[in-house]
């Protein structure tokens, strides 16, 4: 199960797990993002390649636009995968705190 | 313990669920199963992807030898395709330059500690390999367990 969303304060909320099947549904919400954000990760339990694809794709868009995605609370397992990915050097991140 | 599986992305939430029983099964530390789900999901999802002409169901065959957990994924009646002969992913490049895609087998590659290919009589067989590292709860998780 995945969700995306905004939550109260304006930033993108995801949680669950985004993997190859849940990837069309990040891509939909994601391709309405207009505005650079900031995307609380502190639910996202897991993810593999095909959503890192869409916040690539999300990244180079808004980016190219003056401003892209800011990732933050991000868990180890999740910040593992940003990094092997070189997403450390494309996003801002900030894991989750403890 | 094995299973096939519908060449369908939406037969992940199944793979997911074998694999989750494999390792209670086993007494597996269950901070090793992100790793497994994340390869043996690139895995069939490039079978899926590349092989789009296939019908035949892929079949994941997981079991525990010498301190290893091995799991390998079957495509039958399918043409060649090896995804361990795909240049790795340049993950130094700057944004502009870097294309989404591509990143799977370069994961794969991080996170397991052998993956080999075999094509014969139309099949594909592709096999993962990962120590298990001791005991059940030994702390294979966090950032613990990625190869670096």
């Amino acid at each position: 199960m995945f969700k995306i969303e905004f939550g109260e304060d304006g930033n993108i909320v995801c949680a669950g797990r985004l993997d190859a099947a849940q990837t069309r549904v990040a891509e939909a919400f994601l391709d309405s993002v207009s505005e650079p954000a900031v995307m609380d990760c502190s639910g996202l339990e897991y993810i593999s390649s095909a959503g890192l694809g869409a916040l690539l794709k999300t990244q180079k868009r808004l980016m190219a636009v003056g401003g892209g995605l800011k990732l933050v609370k991000v868990n180890n397992h999740v910040g593992d995968i940003f990094k092997y990915a070189g997403f450390d050097r494309i996003f801002e991140i900030e894991a989750a705190e403890g | 313990m094995e299973k096939t599986f519908p060449r369908s992305i939406d037969s992940l939430d199944s793979i997911f669920a074998f694999i989750e029983q494999f390792f209670t099964d086993e007494a597996i530390d269950p901070g090793l199963r992100p790793v497994i789900n994340l390869t043996v999901e690139e895995l069939f999802v490039n079978m899926v992807n590349y092989n789009e002409e296939g019908d035949s169901e892929i079949r994941l065959r997981m079991e525990r030898c010498d301190g290893e957990l091995v799991a390998s994924l079957t495509d039958f009646d399918v043409d060649r395709f090896d995804p361990t002969e795909r240049p790795d992913v340049d993950i130094t490049k700057p944004l502009a330059d870097r294309i989404p895609g591509g990143l799977g087998i370069h994961l794969v590659r991080k996170m397991v500690d052998s993956l080999d290919y075999d094509y014969s009589n139309r099949q594909s067989t592709i096999t993962i390999r990962k120590a298990l590292g001791g005991e059940a709860g030994s702390g294979s998780s966090g950032s613990d367990y990625v190869q670096d």
